[in-house]
């Protein structure tokens, strides 16, 4: 094509006329073979995600929380002795502006200050922080979070571990047999459609509290979708892959060890990324009302002392852990199963 | 090479709710070891009907198949088999792919490792060993395929559109890769196909099918694949005897077409 030796022409440039900030903004890249593009809007491919309005949003999200709370840390310590201070004269409920000018006058507490949101609704980030510290140094109520993680991160353990044990070898058995799969198929259709949560009270009236709920609870959680995954895993294999096999000299054995079980990989791999999350949910809620110990028990427990900070240390461990866990099993899968995808 | 010997194979297959389906009517025929026999045809004739049963994949409804006078009852090693695509494990290498027959014996690497490598010379992929199949073009793919096949040293190499999912210059360059190794191998192929050409160009004997019921139309015993061991495929392409013999398949095959259609329209 004699055009494309041709400089690029002013009104061929197209999105690349804008620069600085309305580039980044219009998520158009560098000077490359998508620039000449004439069509853009509706071509999927030309939609990525915004490296610079992500950060936007996430310091946007933190402009509102700390705009909304406390914004140079009136701590909530601050609030209640200023409030204990004035209860033996019996006005124990300062207005806003009071609060300001006592707090201006306190060398410890500086600063503009605004309580749209009370921290009894919602904690400001420095005591999040606070309470972060708190929970790792001494604990609440004498169990640090990390041996709250701990508890709840072992509990998923043992859950995914029974249920990928029992799950998978019936899953592939359903795959594989049409009299099993008769034999499954009934238990499977009734139970797997019920959520966990509604199993809790139950589970708590039958095995009592703590871990004896929990991880039975949680192979509940697990089991069904492993099932599901390893059957279709099972049935994902070609027609000539296996003939394939046969013909190469493999037995009965070598065809599902060597070649029905490495091709189910993939769909193992997505089911035990499903269970796990769905595992990591039904925990946290199983948690809140059957244990004492665990995030999920540590959260419900602050709420009764009205520590919002505590709660919200709770909630970012467990999206953080969440993340992290999802993180992980993508990187095991780019690395155990590259040809996912691809060919 | 052993001979394959074919007897009055039928198949039918039942269709629930509606007329039986006659995929194979009385097929008969031998075949000496070391041809290279191509199968042609509308689609419906029963063509890889016929290579499974063959493999030993389907069971016919009357009738035997035997390889060397021994019956064919399952799929056996003596007979290999390649596939349109996605018949290799992605999950191993090229190399773990071609020894997956000699491993599935339990033979010792000792026993096969020189003769995997070997292998990877005859169909053109040296230094291609450690690499995965998904890192490999098509074309590539069916050389792996057919050396994986090789590694068992079967008697008979069953094709079932091998180069089917091939673009149209690498679909030549693997129909010369074919010549060379039964030319090389000696070993016995059918080899189902589309395409007349590729039929007319490679098959020392040619079978052209016929539907309704699937059957040997027509047998044509060709110069033109030993002719192509030693001349360029194009100029075999457009020899005269090869342009009038296309012709006159393509003919009869659309013939074959017409009933169809006037048939069910």
């Amino acid at each position: 094509m004699a055009s494309s030796n041709l400089p690029p022409r002013a009104d061929n440039l197209g999105p690349t006329g804008f620069s600085g900030i309305s580039r980044l903004f219009s998520g158009v890249s560098g000077p490359g073979g998508s620039d000449r593009k004439t069509v853009t809007f509706g071509d999927s491919s030309a939609v990525r995600s915004n490296t610079f309005a992500s950060i936007v949003s996430l310091m946007l999200l933190l402009g509102l929380w700390f705009g909304s709370t406390t914004a140079w840390g009136l701590s909530q310590d601050f609030v209640d002795e200023a409030n204990l201070a004035e209860a033996d004269k019996g006005e124990n409920d300062l207005t806003d502006a009071e609060l300001v000018t006592r707090c201006n006058a306190d060398p410890d507490c500086k600063g503009s200050y605004t309580r749209w949101v009370k921290p009894t609704q919602f904690p400001s980030i420095p005591d999040t922080l606070g309470a972060f510290v708190e929970l790792n140094d001494e604990g609440f109520r004498n169990v640090t979070l990390g041996s709250h993680t701990r508890t709840s991160l072992w509990r998923v353990a043992r859950g995914m571990f029974w249920g990928t044990l029992v799950g998978v070898p019936i899953g592939a058995a359903m795959g594989l047999s049409s009299l099993l799969r008769g034999f499954f198929d009934t238990p499977v259709e009734i139970f797997r459609p019920i959520p966990p949560l509604a199993l809790i009270p139950l589970a708590i009236a039958f095995f009592g509290l703590g871990d004896d709920a929990a991880v039975p609870l949680l192979v509940f959680a697990s089991i069904w979708i492993m099932i599901i995954a390893a059957r279709s895993g099972a049935q994902a294999v070609s027609l000539s892959k296996v003939r394939a096999a046969y013909s190469l000299g493999a037995s009965k054995r070598q065809v599902l060890t060597r070649v029905i079980l490495p091709n189910a990989l993939p769909d193992l791999f997505t089911g035990v990324r499903v269970a796990l999350g769905v595992s990591w949910g039904t925990l946290v809620a199983a948690e809140l009302v059957g244990a004492s110990e665990g995030l999920g028990s540590m959260i419900f427990a602050a709420r009764q002392f009205f520590r919002t900070d505590v709660m919200v240390v709770g909630i970012v461990t467990i999206a953080v852990l969440g993340v992290l866990m999802d993180v992980i099993l993508r990187f095991l899968e780019s690395k155990l199963i590259p040809w996912r995808g691809k060919g | 090479m052993r001979d394959l010997k074919v007897e009055s194979v039928e198949m039918v297959y039942d269709v629930k709710g509606g007329d039986d389906v006659h995929a194979l009517s009385d097929v008969s025929f031998d075949l000496n070891g070391g041809r290279l026999l191509t199968l042609l045809g509308p689609s419906g004739c029963g063509k890889t009907t016929l290579l499974n049963i063959i493999a030993g994949f389907l069971a016919p409804t009357s009738g035997s198949v035997s390889l060397g006078g021994e019956p064919i009852t399952a799929p056996g090693q003596e007979r290999g088999m390649v596939f349109q695509q996605g018949a290799l494990f992605e999950w191993l290498s090229v190399t773990e792919n071609i020894s997956f027959g000699p491993r599935m014996n339990r033979k010792k690497k000792a026993d096969y490792g020189t003769r995997v490598d070997e292998l990877l010379d005859i169909v053109g992929l040296s230094g291609f060993g450690d690499k995965k199949i998904y890192e490999l073009s098509g074309g590539m793919q069916q050389r792996v395929a057919l050396a994986r096949c090789l590694a068992n040293d079967p008697d008979l190499i069953l094709m079932d559109e091998p180069l089917g999912a091939l673009d149209a210059l690498t679909r030549e360059k693997m129909q010369s890769l074919i010549l060379e190794l039964w030319k090389n191998t000696g070993k016995t192929i059918i080899l189902v196909t589309h395409s007349v050409e590729e039929a007319l160009y490679l098959g020392d004997k040619v079978f052209v099918m016929a539907p309704r019921p699937g059957r040997i139309d027509r047998v044509y015993e060709l110069p033109f694949a030993e002719i192509g061991l030693t001349t360029e495929p194009r100029e075999v392409k457009a020899s005269p005897e090869f342009v009038s013999t296309r012709e006159e398949v393509l003919s009869l095959i659309w013939e074959m077409e017409e009933q169809i259609m006037g048939g069910t329209g």
